[in-house]
């Protein structure tokens, strides 16, 4: 057992665990921060991505004793942090995801939200091979990741005000939802 | 899991004496864990001491440049050398294609250079393989297209590492904390010792950094065929390194990956190659012969005609 | 079909629809965006205990002895089964009950459930399972289904009539030889459909509790990762002996299924049992190898086909031989066969058809129900035999079908009722889309365009045990506060049938989606629904909640009208409000309105229901494959074959599928591509096998490739809209039929590219290599050039 002082999405947050306990088990098993998901435990899937000092790592690849003095930021650090920074709801880019139809089952995606917020964070612009390449660590099973490169452009547009693509099945209505931030959506709803 | 301070203290806490398969051994050193974490996650690994080198300030992070010589300390990460656009072509191209950007942000080069075979029945937790100890190859006769068509016998896996054949093209020098071993002669056959290991270190061998120097005019490549776009292990590779005189090529070097047991450096063909003009004739040549002592399992002949048109995709990127 | 099953078409207040049709949030997406979302392995009980399975280690063999002694001395461990706990035999299919929830006597595949162990943690667990001893006796193992088809002994079932067959099926409809004698051109060729397997991310899950509810019994509550809450807790009641009214299963939110968690497995009894005899809640997670073992999925398919037509492109006559490789256990297989025949039928109209299906059993994991059960593989060699069909006739592929198309409001030729049915559309979508006409069989060597064709149904006429109860049931709760909450037994497995729920009572009641809430596969809070299986929710669900908002806004129509005093057909609900048509000035909130109906009324609430009409062929296994409706699909695949590697690389794909109406396009546009993408995968790249010892090849994320987002191609999604008169304001299912032609379009755009048939599966750069090297032997003189 090690008493381990992490900081996890803005807290200084003090947890003992054995040595072979991986930062994912830390998360869900002493922090009950649930969100991160665990999908093969061996670094494959990629839904227990977290950020680590803002780097995407493999939550269960990550031995919790790596990260002492680290900052952690989880699925459920983002919108507590958009709020703080004076944002409303949730973090744009969760908000888009939900817009876009990106969570069919949801599982993978605290995953692949956050390796999309480390992309946008480190290049604000990214290409559509940039975006493909960016989120090739996380497997989805639902989606095909049509929808979630939808999304992912859809909050680079927003925040650059530039004018969405739209999707390929345009016939309908292919607007998406409007954002949180206007239809005065709580992340916590 | 101990956390040593320094090289030394790191080298006294393995168990230099090991004479179990590697991996077996009761001391293992962890760097990224990128590899030895799914191991033990396996049962494939069962070490009583992990020796965490993360601390150990003589082992560098970072990539040193000193005019044409480069040192790529061994917990350097793979997504740093990916990243970095001073290297050579062939090593940040083959660092790019390892694995997933989440593990590239953790794994080391010294664990890229280590990791262990991806064959199935070496990461089957049910079967005891000679990799592991046993007495049989179990893909020679099974399963195997994932293996060896070069240099195989009696294991035939393929080397897993991407880093391996651009460091083998890039003629490079692993420091570690004894000597300073050639990148040619740091991998081994299973044929021409222990079948459980890998390369030369000894069980309490720790790298230090990876060095290699490069002259002017040398380009190079990194071309890698996996089944999988992104995550996954080269079903073939081919590391090409070339220096030009005009549009003739004055030297070569060529290392095929995921092929053979280590990085295959294809001596003859370099000969080949040197003194003529890359064109389609010449890159069949050169996949000829770099093939030509190949032999495939059952299910692995087509990384022979692969591979030669990996041969010839280099080449021509070269050209 | 009862007049409450059939709502009509049209929008409920005949000014448009307001909800449906337009892109919509799902009610539970930001509780997934955020991490607040609840999955089974979420749940974390206090006192909860760990539960792990001891796995057998040979294919096939006799358990002559099991020692639990020493496991259950380990401090830490709470408990330890084994069959012998349970050996109460049970199947998703009442006609098979062939499994155990831990073996008794025998095991029949590599990874069958031995024993299992409760303790204070998984490491402890897992310690525990080292310590029973177990001896085998190996028997001899099957690994190849011709062989079970020639050879059963040792059975792998003893109890089973018929050796190693698990099923049989031969049906003949009209005159098949002699139609293959009158044809002009006849194609016969073998096909092999490969095992893959559903890889949803979430490992299965599953947490019991058993608690004292007052009476001498315990109440049994067991959340699980399932997609069918109601069979879960028909199977648990059946094994552990417990009144069903005892037992409470819940389905958490779930991380992917796709077919894959549509049995009873192990774990669900193994936990309830556990949790009974040491009285804590017990939670057991698989690990992702152990899901590999669990399996159920894609059968592999050995398929020999024959199709003749005549020379002006009519199909006469299709006959089709298929050995189903079942693993070991039965799932779903009785269905499997029969749809690995009956859903052949349409869109393209066979006049004479036969198929003679045998499921054998093997010593491998068992196969199940994955996205398009039973019907992906022969789909897949019919569809290219219609391409080559058309290749010898030299006919344009689109045109064949055309020609050949079922027409709308038919029968098929094995007595299916089809109503809508918008495949021309379909054609033209994605023919006009990807530019057929200027780019087929005119792009350089190496590329290439393929089409295909597919039907799929929309939900099944039978439940899986004979019964005359609805098929799906809604309850609705409407509260003073304006709220309105609905019950459903609906399993979301990520395809958002709670939110397609709410939509549609949105729809009836004109409220915003905001105001519903939906509370779903809860078995003590909600109506029985069967489960999300054949395509089935949104149609039957949706249907019953229509039928229940029927019922109840009637009630607030009244309630309004008689306390406004004017007619009830001047009251309209819109907008999350009341209104009076003939007086603007006269409009409440819908909250109001629904205080007004309950004083009338007293409180408020309405159930619905949907059962479906008698449907099916008169003959025996005729009613298996009818549905009330069916979805069509077409596909155009592009494709880059690079001669030197292998390697083929699918570009680009435009699907269109007619799901009726789309009710929320986002939903449909993504349950299109996603199937899309994984059937993709299923041809190049996934493959789900065993090697000669029988141990999975390769039970991991690394070793069995799903695509990742470089690996996808760009998917042009046409949503086609032909009103089924019988949907839900006319919607059909888009979750599994638009996966079936995406293959057999990819492999007939291989043969545009380089002119090679591909009828292995998977299309690894090994068999291509393999494909061109041959053609090229067989080509009369070389070929020069770039271009044809």
């Amino acid at each position: 057992m090690r008493v381990l002082e992490l900081e996890v999405n803005g807290d200084q947050v003090e947890v003992g665990a054995p040595d072979h306990w991986t930062l994912l088990e830390v998360l869900r098993y002493r922090l009950g921060l649930y969100g991160s998901k665990q999908g093969c435990d061996k670094g494959d899937c990629g839904a227990c991505t977290v950020l680590l000092d803002g780097e995407p790592v493999i939550a269960c690849l990550t031995l919790a004793a790596l990260c002492e003095g680290r900052r952690i930021t989880t699925i459920e650090g983002l919108a507590p942090a958009h709020v703080r920074a004076g944002g409303r709801g949730p973090d744009p880019v969760q908000d888009a995801f939900d817009r876009c139809g990106a969570l069919q089952c949801g599982f993978c995606q605290p995953g692949m939200m956050l390796s999309a917020w480390a992309l946008l964070a480190d290049n604000p612009t990214p290409t559509r091979g940039e975006i493909n390449a960016a989120l090739s660590g996380n497997l989805c099973r639902c989606t095909g990741y049509t929808q979630i490169v939808e999304a992912v452009e859809l909050a680079i547009a927003e925040a650059t005000g530039a004018t969405p693509a739209r999707p390929h099945w345009a016939k309908h209505e292919s607007t998406p939802p409007k954002p949180a931030s206007v239809d005065g959506r709580e992340a916590s709803r | 899991m101990l956390l040593p301070a320094t090289l030394e203290e790191a080298v006294t806490a393995l168990d230099k004496e090991s004479t179990e398969p590697a991996n077996e051994q009761k001391t293992r050193i962890l760097a990224g864990g990128q590899d030895l974490l799914p191991e033990l996650k396996d049962h494939l690994a069962e070490p009583e001491t992990v020796v965490n080198v993360k601390g150990v300030a003589e082992l560098g992070t970072d990539v040193r440049r000193s005019g044409d010589g480069f040192e790529i300390g061994a917990l350097a990460t793979i997504a740093a050398l990916a990243r970095n656009a001073d290297v050579p072509a062939v090593l940040s191209e083959a660092a790019a294609s390892i694995a997933s950007p989440q593990v590239r942000t953790l794994a080391t080069v010294a664990g890229n250079l280590c990791q262990r075979p991806r064959c199935w029945y070496y990461r089957s937790e049910h079967t005891v393989c000679l990799k592991k100890g046993g007495d049989e190859c179990f893909a020679y006769a099974g399963l195997n297209k994932y293996n060896a068509i070069l240099g195989g016998g009696p294991s035939y896996i393929v080397h897993p590492s991407d880093l391996a054949p651009a460091l083998v093209a890039l003629d490079a020098e692993v420091v570690t904390d004894r000597r300073t071993i050639a990148i040619g002669d740091f991998f081994t056959l299973p044929s021409e010792s222990d079948p459980t290991r890998e390369n030369v270190l000894g069980p309490d061998e720790i790298i230090r950094e990876v060095a290699f120097t490069v002259a002017p005019g040398w380009r190079s490549v990194y071309v890698k065929f996996k089944e999988r776009e992104s995550f996954d292990f080269a079903l073939s590779a081919v590391a090409l390194a070339l220096r030009l005189d005009g549009d003739e090529i004055a030297e070569a070097r060529l290392v095929l990956g995921g092929v053979a047991p280590t990085p295959w450096r294809c001596r003859s063909t370099e000969e080949l190659l040197r003194g003529r003009k890359i064109d389609d004739a010449l890159a069949h040549e050169a996949g000829e012969d770099a093939l030509g002592g190949a032999e495939p399992l059952e299910f692995n002949g087509y990384k022979i005609p692969l591979t030669k048109a990996l041969i010839a995709k280099a080449l021509r990127k070269l050209s | 079909m009862s007049a409450r099953d059939n709502h009509g078409t049209e929008a409920p207040w005949g000014e448009g629809f307001q909800v449906v049709g337009k892109r919509h949030r799902k009610v539970d997406g930001l509780a997934k965006a955020t991490g607040q979302a609840v999955y089974a392995d979420d749940i974390a009980l206090p006192g909860m205990l760990h539960a792990k399975t001891l796995r057998s280690t040979h294919p096939h063999a006799r358990i002559v002895s099991i020692d639990t002694s020493r496991a259950l001395a380990l401090e830490g461990v709470h408990a330890v089964i084994t069959g012998e706990s349970m050996p109460i035999k049970y199947g998703v299919i009442p006609w098979t009950p062939d499994e155990n929830a831990l073996a008794v006597d025998k095991v029949r595949f590599t990874g069958d459930e031995v024993a299992a162990v409760a303790a204070i943690d998984e490491d402890t667990a897992n310690r525990a399972l080292k310590l029973i001893d177990v001896v085998y006796e190996p028997l001899h193992t099957y690994l190849d289904p011709f062989e079970s088809l020639e050879r059963h002994d040792p059975a792998i079932h003893e109890e089973n009539k018929r050796g190693n067959v698990s099923k049989h099926v031969e049906l003949e409809f009209g005159d098949v030889d002699g139609a293959l004698e009158r044809a002009d051109v006849v194609v016969e060729g073998d096909y092999f459909f490969h095992g893959t397997t559903h890889t949803p991310i979430e490992p299965h899950c599953a947490v019991a509790q058993w608690t004292q509810d007052g009476s001498a019994e315990g109440l049994l509550t067991v959340w699980s990762s399932t997609q069918i809450t109601h069979y879960v807790q028909r199977a648990l009641a059946r094994v552990l002996e417990l009144p069903e009214a005892k037992i409470r299963v819940v389905q958490p939110c779930l991380g992917g299924a796709f077919g894959g968690k549509s049995d009873p497995f192990s774990l669900e009894f193994c936990v309830a049992k556990l949790a009974m005899i040491t009285g804590r809640p017990v939670k057991m997670l698989w690990t992702r190898e152990e899901v590999f073992y669990a399996h159920r999925g894609r059968h592999p398919m050995h398929m020999h086909y024959r199709s003749g037509a005549t020379k002006d492109g009519k199909l006469l006559a299709t006959d089709a031989k298929i050995l189903i490789d079942g693993g070991s256990y039965s799932s779903f297989g009785l269905v499997t066969t029969y749809y690995s025949g009956q859903l052949l039928t349409g869109p393209t109209h066979i006049e004479n058809y036969r198929f003679d299906s045998t499921r054998v059993f093997t010593n491998k994991p068992p196969c199940g129900p994955k996205r398009g059960h039973g019907s992906v593989q022969p789909r897949f060699a019919f569809e290219i035999q219609l391409d080559e069909l058309a290749h010898e006739l030299g006919m344009d592929p689109i045109e064949l079908r055309r020609r050949n198309w079922q027409g709308e409001h038919t029968t098929t030729v094995n007595g299916q009722r089809i109503t809508s049915n918008g495949f021309m559309q379909c054609l033209d979508g994605v023919e006009e889309a990807s530019d057929w006409k200027a780019r087929y069989k005119k792009l350089p060597r190496g590329r290439g365009l393929g089409v295909a064709g597919s039907m799929y149904i929309s939900g099944t006429n039978y439940p899986v045990y004979p019964n005359e109860m609805p098929q799906a049931g809604i309850q609705l709760k409407v509260d003073r506060s304006g709220l309105v909450t609905v019950f459903t037994g609906g399993n979301d497995i990520g395809q958002g049938s709670n939110s397609v729920v709410a939509y549609l009572v949105a729809e009836e009641l004109g409220m915003d989606v905001d105001h519903i809430r939906v509370v779903a596969a809860d078995t003590d809070l909600c109506p029985v629904d069967l489960g999300a299986y054949s395509s089935r929710v949104t149609f039957m669900v949706g249907n019953a909640a229509i039928d229940a908002c029927r019922k109840l806004r009637a009630q607030i129509v009244a309630a309004v009208a008689e306390h406004w005093e004017v007619p009830e057909d001047r009251v309209r609900m819109g907008g999350g409000r009341v209104l009076d048509l003939a007086d603007a000035e006269k409009t409440i909130p819908s909250r109001e309105a629904f205080q007004i109906a309950e004083v009338r009324f007293d409180t408020l609430g309405a159930t619905g229901s949907y059962n479906t009409p008698t449907l099916g062929g008169d003959y025996r296994g005729g009613t298996i494959g009818a549905a009330p409706a069916y979805s069509f699909t077409a596909h155009v695949v592009e494709v880059t074959v690079d001669e030197e590697t292998g390697r083929i690389t699918c570009d680009k794909v435009w699907v269109a599928h007619d799901c009726g109406r789309a009710l929320n396009p986002t939903l449909v546009a993504g349950q299109i591509e996603g199937s899309v993408y994984m059937g993709i995968a299923e041809a190049l790249l996934e493959d789900h096998d065993v090697n000669r010892f029988g141990l999975h090849r390769g039970p991991s994320l690394l070793d069995y490739r799903i695509p990742t987002s470089v690996d996808t191609p760009e998917i042009y999604s046409i949503i086609v809209e032909s009103v089924d008169p019988e949907g839900p304001y006319g919607a059909k299912e888009a979750g599994e039929g638009p996966l079936h032609s995406a293959i057999p379009a990819l492999a007939n755009a291989v043969f545009d590219a380089v002119g090679i048939r591909m009828h292995h599966l998977p299309f690894t750069p090994g068999k291509v290599l393999v494909a061109l090297r041959d053609e090229r032997a067989a080509r009369p003189e070389p070929v020069t050039g770039a271009t044809r």
